[in-house]
């Protein structure tokens, strides 16, 4: 188990290394900073773009500034803003906590509303409970997420006037980012459990249960989901990539501050130590969630550990 | 992106306009595109800067509506020297918001600081190089001597980098903290800034220019621009700044909402090449004018909120001449051009742009339909917008016309057609002209206001005589404004003082 670990774990630091390289250089491959800020200058000259590419430290060659940024970053200083010079720590530090909360909520509201769905249309399966979960979920797949977004400000903001159209300033401003992120993670959910629900159901130790006489939702919600939860758990933990990537679309529609606002206006501005650093923190973050994913399945199953 | 933005656009548009009830009065809250994350007068040259911070500081002169310069923290200026000293009497009894003195010292700081290591990290300082030195004659009076001519410095010191700020405070704090935290003389002071959130201003009573009315002023920073009408609409925001013409008219058909529409200080143009292919002969490229219809298009894509301009300039701008007629719309005459010149069957011309300008997307395709029905073949070629500023066009890799957008607070013709013309210049990949160069190298020296004025005229006639561009238009700023809003003047260079307004 201690080599499994150890194997896991080196992969793990590797791919994030990967990408903190692949992320310094594709953000090179265009555009100047310099250039950005001095945007609306008046009479710019190549000696005052020089002037500020040295300031930025984008005089340096590439492997200087990327040894630069892992130095920094296993140090945990992670630079400064090139637009403004704010600590990109600080940035990220505020930007962080909006984004985990989003990303999670939306997934428990997703759970708490897929269970008792894909349960349901898994126990009448070809009944009309079924066919209507199975097609508004196929609905819910079919739309892209800020399409719905969008709808929902034009609804509940404009139409009604019930909900704030963006902004993080209150509990009410939560309502439709989460709403939209959990609509479409349902959609999946649903027949996840519908399908993990089926293979189970017709498992012998249900038959056993329900031949004891148990009422219909113990059997279900008891023996039958318990045993649905790893094949979930796992299918969850292996979506939280998608499910960061849906945020970042989400959070700008909403103006949500989030790392998603941060990372747009990072490649917009083309300010290398802000998005660096976002792309860096999330992809740490989704391959930590992956690891710990391969390390309970090796504690469960243990032909992974010697695969 | 794209798609995104016309669903919000219609779904907008269809919405009807509920507006719940107002929020306090005496509360502005504006929506703001960009935060420029840094309000250090010398650190950034963004609009979005000075439409916020033009209410935190002053300058020694500032600028009224007209775009006229009027006292600021000096009460009056002389020129002396030639021109080469600009010698200011300061007002007395101004302090910063932290308590800070006003005077000559702090003007001496303020430039100091500016042409110093700290003004070289960002892009201001480049506009004030033709500075020599700030000379204190007494604790009021202060001379600022020019090492080089500049009809424009006493306009710029009216700007952005020049504002006044305050010595000690960024002494004893540094500038990092300053950014986050900025100290000025002007009518409002920071008292909250979230980054990338919101900046909340509080009145100083003691503005030097009489107590602003307002309780409380709220920028909200919101990117998307139909997210700023959602919130217009549903009364989260008082002002949209950032109008899309595609939802002005839902703006202007709502009972509690009003739009404005002013001249705005960008003039767009689409540059021609002239050093490769079929553009560098010049009756091409007058064939080209005369072959698009400016006026439909500013009709009828942006639905009038534009003018169409006979150069690279807005009407406001010093060097405007209202004599100068445009290259009449007359396809005919562009198509029997085209015949003189022979062309090889089949030449095609590209039309480059950024991608992120959805509404220029529409005039692309309308320019190249105009350039296609006098028998040439038109394509558009959208670029990634940083990509195109950085590269494309600076490194002479567009088609044979690309759009250009220009034109700075300064309103003055020298700041678009020095950079836009001159050769070497690095937003002028492909004019080079010995006589352009001196005209335009020739009308910095001149200190005489009517003479430069008509030296300014003379290139831009210069410009339209050898058809270096096609002019297209001015385009109008559009703001959405709460009617419950009172008293807002809207300024042509988007620097906003809201001394006057009132909330209801």
């Amino acid at each position: 188990m201690g080599a499994f670990l150890l194997r896991r774990l080196a992969l793990a630091v590797f791919v994030v290394f990967v990408v903190t390289l692949l992320v310094a250089w594709a953000i090179r491959l265009s555009g100047d900073p310099a250039m950005m800020l001095a945007d609306g200058a008046g009479s710019i000259t190549e000696q005052d773009l020089r002037n500020i590419r040295a300031a930025l430290g984008l005089d340096r060659p590439f492997t200087a500034q990327y040894l630069g940024f892992i130095g920094g970053m296993l140090r945990g200083d992670m630079g400064h803003s090139f637009m403004g010079g704010t600590p990109v720590a600080r940035m990220v530090a505020q930007a962080l906590p909006l984004t985990l909360l989003l990303a999670f909520l939306s997934l428990g509201v997703s759970l708490l509303a897929s269970i008792p769905l894909g349960v349901q249309a898994a126990v009448h399966r070809g009944g009309w409970a079924d066919q209507t979960i199975r097609i508004i979920s196929l609905i819910g797949l079919s739309f892209p997420n800020f399409w719905l977004a969008i709808m929902m400000v034009l609804v509940f903001s404009i139409a009604l006037g019930w909900l704030p159209p963006s902004g993080a300033g209150s509990l009410s401003a939560l309502v439709m980012p989460v709403l939209t992120m959990a609509t479409i993670l349902t959609a999946t959910n649903v027949r996840l459990v519908r399908t993990a629900m089926l293979e189970t159901l017709s498992a012998q130790y249900i038959t056993v249960a329900r031949s004891k006489g148990l009422a219909e939702t113990v059997v279900l919600y008891r023996h039958a989901l318990r045993n649905c939860a790893i094949p979930l758990i796992t299918y969850i933990g292996l979506q939280f990539g998608g499910l960061i990537g849906g945020v970042v679309v989400v959070e700008r529609v909403f103006n949500w501050p989030g790392m998603g606002s941060l990372a747009f206006d990072a490649v917009a501005a083309r300010d290398y130590p802000v998005l660096q650093a976002v792309v860096t923190v999330l992809a740490a973050m989704i391959v930590a969630v992956n690891l710990l994913v391969d390390i309970v399945y090796g504690l469960v199953d243990p032909r992974v550990r010697t695969e | 992106m794209h798609m995104r933005t016309r669903l919000l656009a219609a779904a907008v548009a269809i919405a009807p306009a509920f507006v719940p009830p107002a929020q306090a009065a005496g509360t502005l809250t504006v929506a703001q595109s960009q935060d420029p994350n840094n309000w250090d007068p010398i650190a950034t040259f963004l609009i979005a800067w000075g439409s916020v911070a033009s209410n935190m500081f002053d300058g020694l002169v500032l600028r009224d509506e007209a775009l006229n310069l009027k006292p600021g923290l000096a009460t009056s200026w002389e020129v002396l020297d030639q021109g080469m000293r600009l010698r200011f009497k300061l007002r007395q009894g101004v302090t910063f918001h932290n308590g800070e003195p006003f005077n000559a010292e702090a003007v001496k700081f303020t430039m100091a600081r500016l042409l110093g290591p700290e003004g070289a990290k960002g892009p201001q300082q480049s506009n004030y190089t033709s500075i020599g030195s700030v000379d204190v004659i007494d604790p009021y009076t202060v001379d600022i001597v020019l090492k080089r001519p500049d009809p424009v410095m006493l306009t710029k010191l009216a700007g952005y980098g020049a504002m006044m700020v305050p010595p000690k405070y960024i002494t004893e704090k540094g500038s990092a903290e300053f950014g986050i935290h900025p100290v000025g003389t002007g009518p409002f002071k920071v008292t909250d800034y979230q980054n990338k959130v919101s900046l909340t201003l509080a009145p100083n009573p003691a503005h030097w220019d009489g107590a602003p009315k307002l309780d409380k002023v709220i920028y909200r920073f919101i990117v998307e621009p139909n997210t700023q009408v959602a919130e217009l609409q549903s009364g989260g925001v008082d002002i949209a700044s950032n109008v899309p013409v595609a939802l002005a008219s839902t703006i202007a058909n709502a009972p509690t909402l009003s739009l404005i529409s002013i001249t705005g200080p960008t003039v767009t143009v689409l540059r021609f090449n002239t050093t490769h292919g079929p553009t560098m002969d010049a009756r091409v490229r007058k064939a080209m004018i005369m072959a698009v219809d400016r006026d439909t298009i500013v009709k009828q894509i942006l639905q009038g909120h534009a003018k169409p301009v006979t150069s690279f300039q807005s009407t406001l701008s010093f060097g405007f001449d209202p004599a100068q007629k445009p290259v009449p719309f007359d396809p005919v005459a562009a198509k029997k051009l085209l015949a003189e010149v022979k062309l090889p069957a089949n030449t095609t011309v590209s039309l480059d742009f950024p991608s992120n300008d959805t509404t220029f997307r529409e005039v692309a395709q309308a320019v190249a339909g105009y350039l296609t029905a006098v028998g040439l073949k038109a394509k558009i070629t959208p670029h990634e917008m940083n990509v195109f500023t950085n590269d494309i066009i600076p490194n002479g890799k567009t088609g044979e016309m690309f759009r250009m957008g220009w034109g700075g607070w300064t309103f003055d013709y020298d700041n678009t057609a020095y950079l836009m013309y001159h050769s070497g210049e690095h937003w002028n990949p492909y004019d080079k002209d010995p006589a352009l160069d001196a005209m335009l190298e020739g009308q910095r020296k001149i200190v005489d206001r009517g003479e430069r004025e008509k030296a300014l005229q003379a290139i831009a006639h210069f410009v339209a005589d050898n058809a270096l561009e096609l002019p297209l238009y001015n385009m109008n700023t559009i703001y959405g404004v709460n009617k419950r809003v009172k008293g807002l003047v809207a300024p042509p260079d988007n620097r906003w003082r809201l001394t006057g307004v009132t909330v209801d």
